[in-house]
């Protein structure tokens, strides 16, 4: 079952980039948030990955008891919030939710930095879709061997 | 081919047992068979996907797309082997006694 596990570390690869992607959508979509459940601004979420030793596509590897520790793929672990840079100040005290000296508190999201992880995500999910279309055509080129 | 071996002469023969599963040991058919039951598992699975992905459900849109093409890597495969096999049969069929 070589070429299911060799499609499901892409496919690993798929899902971790496009869970990715819904974060820096969920980033720029909060990017005005000031009002959270916890109270402050909305905080810059981030994603954490991790090499995962199982691989995602279990319903047919589970038969063939593979127990193999080799890195099969990666995994989301975290989505953590990203504490490094302090939300960003502005003066407005006609805003509701502006603080005793009439500073509000918004979310620490940089646009651009999203913009470009947004471009990263995006390319790396199109590498992982080359990897596919490569391995789907060495698996093909192996048929055609059979064909005399 | 199994020759039995040589039983001792005035002992009543063992009554017939079931035989036990012998992973690997199956007949030829029998393997063919499991492997065939195996390309429409693949299949199925690949269908599920995408009416799970009709549906609406929380599948990833390349998960589909790779259970259909595993599905369908599989499928080539049988054949080849199908055809390997049929073209064996010919051949021996057409040894001269």
């Amino acid at each position: 079952m070589g070429l299911t596990s060799s499609l499901g570390i892409s496919g690993s690869g798929l899902t971790a980039q496009r869970l990715r992607m819904e974060v820096i959508a969920n980033n720029l979509a909060n990017i005005n948030t000031t009002r959270t459940e916890q109270g402050g601004p909305y905080q810059r979420q981030d994603v954490v990955f991790t090499p995962t030793t199982t691989s995602p596509f279990r319903f047919w590897l589970a038969s063939a008891g593979v127990e193999s520790q080799q890195p099969l793929g990666v995994q989301v672990s975290a989505i953590e919030e990203d504490e490094s840079t302090p939300p960003r100040m502005v003066y407005d005290p006609q805003h509701p939710d502006h603080n005793e000296e009439g500073y509000v508190a918004y979310p620490n999201i940089n646009i651009v930095t999203e913009m470009i992880d947004m471009m990263l995500a995006r390319r790396a999910y199109e590498a992982n879709a080359t990897v596919i279309e490569a391995m789907k055509s060495m698996a093909l080129k192996a048929l055609e061997m059979g064909r005399s | 081919m199994q020759i039995s071996g040589l039983g001792t002469p005035g002992i009543p023969p063992l009554a017939a047992t079931p035989a036990p599963a012998k992973a690997g040991l199956d007949s030829f058919g029998d393997l063919l068979s499991e492997a065939v039951t195996k390309v429409n598992d693949i299949q199925w699975q690949a269908d599920t996907a995408m009416m799970q992905l009709a549906a609406g459900e929380p599948i990833d849109l390349h998960q589909a797309m790779i259970a259909m093409d595993e599905a369908s890597l599989a499928f080539d495969l049988a054949v080849q082997v199908r055809n390997r096999l049929v073209e064996a049969y010919q051949e021996v069929m057409r040894m001269q006694v």
